[in-house]
């Protein structure tokens, strides 16, 4: 048994690759971890450079503190820090970074090279690394400060190498991460240049206020209201959009905790909470929030990304949070209740709030009794009990002729017959059928209709789209701006006209036939979020169309708060002549049946 | 409160202003008509709070005062009474008898003072026009406002006093319709205002033929004045879009056609079309123009109507609905399509000032 297995300890390189692992997962986590350093260095200005998503240069340029010669060669050996001497220093951490982890996880997996020269001395440091070795360290002249490159990320692992996706999509985690550290140091300047064009650059010494509208434009300052608020161990800043500005994920909600980008379970109840009430379920508010806490009240130490927080007070964050939020919405006072008046052109800047999105939800007198009728090839006409049962409503309201409708599908349809008997809650709709009661959400079924219809038009080649007057501006956040630049062309082809309209603006000048009642802004950010959600399945056009009319048709069918007694017939019948009658596009149910057997067994009758 | 009023004073009353009343008003008070009894005469008034209608018809008035009854009921009651003399007084506890022939009713009301205050305008410009030629102005155009509550600002009708005009203008913002009608007003008059459509609707119905409305504009609100009719509605806040920008400066091809005739062609083809989303094809040819509709689970429809027309050959697809109701909401015999390719808005016009724009649809 020559090998047999001993226990051993790995060399630092096998150690280092391993920690790479956790630390560095894509290229956005080598710029996390250069821009946090950057800015622990006390930098005023921080330059980023990317090149082809990343996968062949992430250079960060600061003009920081800088290291002498020796300290530039122990920066890359594992836990080697400057940022804490002994293990109580983590108790009470005021730097982004500390577990001295990063530049040798890094310079592990890639060409490594660090030039850097502290002010005070007259010439630099250059130390170049491939793979974790040292290939060369040298005088060299450079600027104060620090400049690291990293190159051909790795290189040494295929594997992970080949995890890596598309040049675009990491280039989109890219800038992600440029934008989370930008909102989260204002007072520093920064640049990203991507491909060798200036994506960025903004000013230094800016307030959170000014940082957020360089990056997210006017249009969404206009719809953000200042949060403030103070409890006796942490302060709260920031700002949270109006109920009126919001979207269907939680993507664009960023929390810095002393200036850390964080997330806690209890901050995202917390804007739940908040926004109770005031938003429609899986509606989320645009958040920028800034926690200021002493270091001691709060464990970054949870994860090497330290991404996810504890405190060691929740409740008093929590409670930090919903009254600083509720205070700000309270302050705009019945601004966002009445919607407000937008004097540019044409511009659907304003929104009915989603609260009363359900207590509008109106049908006009409803009279006591119609009936929908299907043909039912099972059911003999003259059958017995069910068409006995069928007559008698029939015989109640002798005037209203039975309706067949036109494209009903046999058997295939959830009921042989139906009478819309009323609505219940403001909202659902409450039918008999043949063996049983449904109550319908008229929300979820008209999505289904209109997706199915779309989704056949396009399938069909036979799209309309209905061109508007006066097309309409819509400035997108950076990520959503991405993904609809991505799918231009697909949108397009889907009856959807848009087009760049520089930066991350685009225009709409047409959308699909039929519907009409869209919020626009809505509607594309939703698509943005639908393609993200997307994943690995968003290479096949098919799933692409598909995220692209949800996305359309929850935001077509959200302004349809008012629908009148014809419309709804006409809603109960082409959801039956539907596919997938029984949920909306995204899988909740648009009917809850309930048998007549179920009934009687619940009144003790069976 | 004790009148004797005539069936028919009643009713034409009550049906001029029960209109406004809501089905499902937010306070119960709004769902009754307040009856003011004096000099001779029996006001009535309704409100929805937005829109406020009131009228006075002739009555004799045996003891003045006032109450609120609710207004649909009380107008099926009259409706079925059996005589013309209709006798009705009301005690302090707002309870109505109503008595009629051999007939007799009491229905509750409620008091006065519990009905909203009605609306004084002070300040603001009036304007007077025949009625008969803001009806028809009315009519070419408040079709063609959205309905989409999230557009509030398109929820009405565009009137504005300026450089000795009155201008309409209604849009969706997939078309839009805009008549004008000259008359002389001092510059220091100029003015202009949103009609809620709910108020366009009830003023089309107070129109007539003959006679002036006179209109009062002022900040916040609008009421137009016909002989003893009065209706005062709330102005929609807001900034009417630029819709100069949207009218097209000028159009390769004028095409005359008989309204008539082509209204017609475009109601049986458009039996056709699936649903109200899906597109007519007008193909423009030599002398002739070809609408057609088809959908793929009901079948086609085509019918050509002569036109004078000899330019190249053109398709262009449009909302069914939306080129057929400036057609019939006009009168003139003949009208004019304008139009400069397939994808440029469309351009309807007649020999009185009306411009109608609508937009193509793209058929993919």
């Amino acid at each position: 048994m020559p090998d047999s297995p001993h226990i051993r300890l790995l060399p630092p390189d096998v150690a280092n690759k391993i920690a790479a692992g956790e630390v560095v997962e894509r290229p956005a986590s080598v710029l996390k971890e250069l821009f946090e350093n950057a800015i622990d260095s006390g930098a005023t200005q921080v330059g980023v450079a990317i090149v082809a998503g990343g996968a062949r240069l992430v250079s960060v340029a600061d003009n920081g503190s800088g290291m002498d010669r020796d300290d530039a060669l122990l920066s890359v050996e594992r836990h080697a820090t400057s940022k804490i001497r002994e293990a109580d220093d983590i108790g009470h951490i005021r730097t982004l970074g500390f577990r001295g982890e990063a530049l040798a996880a890094i310079s592990s997996v890639c060409r490594f090279r660090l030039c850097t020269r502290r002010a005070s001395d007259l010439a630099g440091s250059e130390l170049i690394m491939s793979g974790g070795k040292v290939q060369d360290l040298r005088e060299a002249g450079c600027p104060p400060g620090t400049l690291i490159e990293v190159r051909d990320l790795f290189f040494n692992m295929p594997a992970r190498r080949k995890f890596l996706r598309s040049p675009q999509t990491e280039t989109g985690h890219l800038r992600q991460t440029f934008l989370v550290h930008a909102l989260g140091c204002p007072a520093v300047g920064m640049s990203l240049t991507i491909d060798g064009r200036d994506a960025w650059a903004l000013a230094g010494g800016s307030t959170h206020g000014e940082r957020i509208r360089e990056l997210f434009g006017r249009e969404m300052m206009e719809g953000v209201r200042p949060v403030e608020g103070r409890s006796e161990a942490a302060s709260l800043t920031g700002f949270v959009s109006l109920p009126t500005l919001n979207r269907g994920d939680r993507g664009e909600q960023y929390v810095f905790i002393n200036g850390r980008p964080s997330s806690a379970p209890v901050i995202n109840y917390a804007i739940r909470e908040a926004y109770h009430n005031l938003l429609a379920d899986g509606r989320h508010p645009y958040v920028f929030l800034f926690i200021e806490l002493p270091p001691e009240a709060v464990d970054v130490n949870v994860h090497p990304t330290k991404r996810e927080v504890r405190f060691r007070q929740p409740s008093d964050i929590r409670d930090l949070i919903i009254s600083g939020i509720r205070r700000a919405l309270m302050e705009s006072g019945g601004e966002f209740i009445r919607g407000k008046t937008d004097p540019s052109v044409f511009v659907e800047a304003v929104s009915i709030p989603a609260q009363t999105a359900f207590s509008s939800f109106k049908v006009d007198d409803l009279p006591p009794t119609r009936i929908l009728g299907y043909p039912h090839p099972s059911a003999p006409e003259n059958g017995a009990t069910p068409s006995a049962r069928r007559q008698e409503p029939e015989a109640a309201d002798p005037l209203v002729p039975q309706r067949e409708p036109p494209g009903a599908t046999g058997g295939k349809s959830p009921w042989a017959w139906c009478r819309i008997v009323g609505q219940v809650g403001g909202l659902y709709v409450l039918m008999e059928t043949d063996d049983g009661y449904v109550v319908m959400d008229p929300h979820a079924a008209h999505e289904r209709v209109l997706f199915e219809k779309f989704m056949n038009s396009v399938a069909g080649g036979t799209i309309e789209s209905q061109g508007l007057l006066v097309p309409e501006s819509v400035e997108l956040p950076p990520r959503d701006a991405m993904l609809v630049r991505k799918n231009l062309d697909l949108l397009k082809k889907m009856g959807i006209g848009v087009s760049e309209f520089g930066g991350d603006t685009f225009m709409v000048d047409a959308l699909p036939a039929g519907f009409n009642d869209v919020r626009i802004r809505e509607m594309l950010a939703d698509v943005a979020h639908h393609l993200e959600t997307l994943g690995e399945r968003g290479s096949h056009t098919r799933w692409r169309e598909e995220a692209i009319a949800q996305a359309a048709c929850k935001a077509a069918t959200k302004a349809r708060d008012r629908l009148s007694l014809a419309e709804l017939e006409r809603l109960v019948v082409q959801l039956a002549a539907t596919e997938m009658p029984y949920t909306c596009p995204h899988g909740r149910p648009t009917l809850i049946h309930t048998s007549f057997k179920e009934l009687a067994k619940r009144f003790g009758r069976e | 409160m004790k009148i004797v009023i005539s069936k028919d004073a009643v009713m034409s009353g009550l049906q001029m202003v029960h209109g406004v009343v809501n089905v499902r008003p937010t306070l119960p008070v709004l769902s009754n008509v307040l009856f003011q009894a004096q000099d001779e005469k029996l006001w009535m008034t309704t409100t929805d709070l937005e829109v406020t209608m009131r009228c006075a018809v002739e009555a004799k008035i045996s003891k003045g005062g006032a109450t609120t009854l609710p207004a649909r009921r009380l107008l099926s009651i009259i409706r079925e009474l059996p005589a013309d003399n209709i006798e009705i007084e009301v005690d302090e506890k707002n309870s109505a008898s109503i008595s009629c022939g051999a007939s007799f009713f009491k229905i509750l009301g409620l008091p006065e003072d519990e009905f909203p205050a009605i609306p004084k305008y002070d300040g603001g410009t009036t304007f007077t026009v025949d009625q008969k030629v803001l009806k028809e102005m009315l009519q070419k155009t408040f079709y063609a406002a959205s309905n989409d509550e999230t557009r509030f600002i398109l929820n009405g009708t565009y009137v504005s006093f300026k450089g000795n005009k009155m201008t309409l203008v209604a849009t969706d913002g997939r078309r839009l319709a805009l008549t004008e009608h000259e008359m002389e007003f001092p510059k220091e008059s100029e003015s202009e205002a949103i009609i809620p459509t709910k108020a366009v609707n009830e003023l089309l119905r107070v129109l007539k033929d003959e006679g002036t409305v006179k209109i009062h504009m002022t900040k916040n609100q609008a009421g137009f004045e016909v002989n003893d009719v009065l209706l005062i509605t709330k102005l929609i806040e807001g900034t009417y879009p630029n819709f100069k920008q949207v009218i097209p400066g000028q159009c390769e091809h004028r095409i005359p056609i008989e309204r008539e005739a082509f209204l017609a062609a475009l109601k049986r083809v458009a039996l056709l079309t699936s649903d109200k989303a899906s597109s007519i094809k007008l193909t423009f040819g030599k002398n002739k123009l070809k609408i057609s509709a088809q959908s793929p689970d009901i079948g086609e429809a085509h019918e050509t109507v002569p036109i004078k027309y000899m330019g190249k050959e053109m398709v262009v697809a449009f909302n069914p609905d939306y080129i057929m109701e400036p057609l019939r909401n006009l009168m003139t015999d003949e009208i004019f399509v304008e139009m400069t390719d397939e994808l440029s808005p469309g351009v309807i016009k007649c020999d009185v000032p009306f411009i109608y724009v609508l937009m193509p649809m793209r058929v993919g």
